[in-house]
């Protein structure tokens, strides 16, 4: 079996913030296999789109900055790479689709226009043939009548248009690795479908890799291989899709999948449904997490060394940071 | 009318002028609601459930008088709403509260949250002495899990959750009967939204509340929901209780939703495909289309349903509006 092709080794970062340093990724690992798709997973603010912002090389600096570890792209440390490496690799070999699909288009150029800048910038096309192109890439991306719709401008496409567009203008460089930022949050779930088959139907056709981040543990089920759970800043568990949500072994997983109200689960039963589980209390603040487990505070196994001494994340294939777990294996 | 309804809407229509095209010009509307009827019973929750656009939040507001209805009635125990003069709709107003979905713009960030959850009580039942509103504050802020120091802190203070725990404080202060619920945990963490849904489904229990629940979340849904309307381009495409329409969808619409909605159980391991994947986007609610809003959508459209509109009409225990509905 080949090896990763985006590989996150220990990756730290931090921002300057006016309570001094704050970790927003502490030590994270993640591997991300060619032609596959790794689920990130977790609540808002524990670090999955600093993640995908990070292996893209576009973590503000100042403020924040990559304080160690590594990010191999198919071997090369581009945690280290230079500006102009950087574009490069961001045009054909990394692309990215973000959450709003209308903040991320430009308003005073087509939508064709747009594309056809990144096919000419990355490809060495004229404009006229990078024109056709664009016209063809709204074709494979599902847009009616492309030829029309590369001339609208994008508040006269609806949010899913948009967001075929952007994965449009994503592929246009046919890029090895894709990393999706909640990609369909901003749109309604009939068109989430619709954008979640294109994604599938983009990763047989051309074997991208897929990054998909999610709040969502239904997409994350329906789209990814393999998936990695995050909470304030860490990996806390990782592995093959089926494993983590059949047979989840840390309390935090646990917890997530239980919170969630299964579509379809009690669909015939008569009367109330069953209350759903809690977490107790809220995320902490990343300012104030002490030397042990972030999730300690908020576990019902929780005991003396979770707060004393932090987890690393143990075994193989499916990996999970917590002593309580490491207890019940034993 | 129902017997025993809490709240009996009938025929609601709401409608927004659109801008001439020129001075001379026709004006258009927007027809955001058009001949909606449904009725909540008493400790029920209905459900309106629908994509963006399709109505749910303005006929909801329309039907607690927060927008004008352009026609229909909504019946509130048994008295028209929409007759109302203002100063009767303003007594009313104590057992009709809102639960809104952003729970950062829904508090006023310059008052303390204490006084925010007060102020129901010294608008509606100033009449009752002061002391005893300030106990029922304290009150409140047990019933919905807030400690009594938070009461001085200003909403900046409060994470989401527990935003969204004072707004339903708020809403329950002067105890009404039906509370509309606006997407109430659509802005939130799943692991918060999972301790908001138990804490409406304990109040509602305690305090045998109605709930207009508004939402696009089918799990949300099935979860809270006893009986639940789906809303396609201002109008009900089908109405049925919670076992019903989850194990047998009878409009093509209900059934695309369950289809596309996210679910643990559909995994990519073992080769989930999605069946019946509506293609494109709903019309414009400008230029509605002749026939059924669904047909240009609806895998299963015959040339009946382009031309005539289906109306809603009662089926198996439920109401569908489709000239084929689904076995």
């Amino acid at each position: 079996m080949a090896g990763p092709l985006l590989s996150i080794r220990d990756l730290k970062v931090e921002f300057a913030t006016r309570n001094g340093p704050v970790t927003a990724l502490d030590g994270i690992s993640l591997d991300l296999m060619p032609g596959e798709t790794l689920g990130v997973v977790g609540e808002s603010g524990c670090g999955k789109s600093i993640t995908a912002l990070a292996a893209m090389g576009l973590i503000p600096d100042p403020p924040g900055r990559v304080a160690g570890g590594s990010i191999l792209f198919d071997g090369e440390d581009i945690t280290h790479a230079d500006a102009a490496r950087l574009r490069s690799l961001r045009g054909t070999e990394i692309s990215m689709i973000f959450q709003e699909p209308m903040t991320s288009l430009n308003p005073v150029f087509t939508a064709g226009d747009q594309i056809a800048e990144a096919i000419m910038l990355h490809q060495k096309a004229g404009r006229a043939e990078a024109g056709r192109m664009a016209v063809e890439l709204l074709r494979t991306v599902g847009i009616p009548e492309p030829e029309r719709r590369a001339r609208s401008y994008p508040h006269e496409l609806s949010g899913g248009m948009r967001q075929r567009v952007m994965i449009a203008m994503a592929i246009s460089c046919r890029p090895r690795v894709l990393i999706a930022d909640e990609p369909t949050t901003a749109l309604d779930v009939t068109v989430q479908a619709q954008i979640f088959d294109l994604m599938r139907d983009i990763q047989q056709e051309f074997g991208v890799a897929i990054m998909l981040i999610s709040h969502d543990m239904g997409a994350i089920a329906e789209m990814a291989d393999q998936v990695s759970v995050m909470y304030a800043g860490r990996v806390v568990e990782t592995g093959s899709a089926d494993a983590i949500l059949d047979d989840p072994l840390h309390p935090y997983t646990r917890a997530l999948i239980g919170c969630i109200p299964v579509l379809g689960k009690a669909a015939g039963l008569e009367g109330r449904m069953p209350p759903l589980a809690e977490i107790p209390g809220i995320v902490p603040p990343l300012h104030l997490l002490g030397r042990g487990c972030a999730f300690a505070d908020r576990c019902l196994l929780a005991f003396d060394r979770c707060r004393a001494e932090r987890p690393v994340l143990e075994g193989r294939p499916h990996r999970v940071a917590c002593f309580a777990a490491e207890m019940e294996a034993a | 009318m129902t017997d025993g309804a809490l709240l009996d809407v009938q025929g609601l229509s709401v409608r927004f002028a659109m801008p001439r095209r020129s001075p001379f010009g026709e004006r258009l509307h927007l027809e955001a609601v058009r001949d909606v009827s449904f009725s909540l019973r008493p400790g029920r929750t209905l459900g309106l459930v629908g994509e963006s656009g399709s109505g749910k939040t303005t006929t909801a507001m329309a039907a607690i008088r927060l927008k004008p209805a352009h026609a229909g009635a909504v019946l509130f125990e048994g008295i028209d709403l929409l007759g109302l003069d203002a100063e009767e709709m303003r007594q009313r107003r104590r057992h009709l509260q809102v639960i809104f979905q952003d729970p950062y713009s829904s508090l006023n960030p310059r008052q303390r949250v204490g006084a925010i959850v007060r102020e129901p009580l010294d608008l509606m039942v100033a009449d009752e002495p002061a002391s005893r509103r300030d106990d029922r504050v304290r009150e409140l802020f047990g019933l919905v899990g807030l400690r009594l120091d938070q009461m001085a802190l200003f909403p900046h203070q409060f994470s989401g959750g527990q935003r969204q725990r004072i707004s339903i404080a708020r809403a329950l202060a002067t105890r009404p009967r039906l509370i509309v619920c606006d997407e109430p945990v659509s802005a939130l963490d799943v692991a918060i939204q999972a301790q908001i849904l138990n804490l409406l489904r304990r109040l509602q229990e305690s305090h045998g509340l109605s709930y207009l629940f508004i939402s696009h979340d089918l799990g949300v849904v099935q979860f809270i929901c006893d009986d639940i309307a789906v809303m396609y381009l201002g109008q009900i495409v089908e109405h049925a209780d919670r076992p019903a329409l989850f194990s047998r969808p009878r409009h093509p619409y209900t059934a695309a939703l369950l289809a596309a909605a996210p679910s643990l159980a559909r995994r990519k391991s073992a080769g989930y495909v999605r069946e019946a994947v509506v293609r494109g986007d709903p019309p414009s609610p400008v230029n509605i289309p002749h026939g059924c809003a669904f047909a240009s959508r609806c895998p299963h459209t015959q040339p009946r349903c382009r031309e005539e509109r289906p109306l809603l009409r009662a089926d198996a225990g439920g109401a569908v509006a489709c000239h084929y509905p689904l076995g």
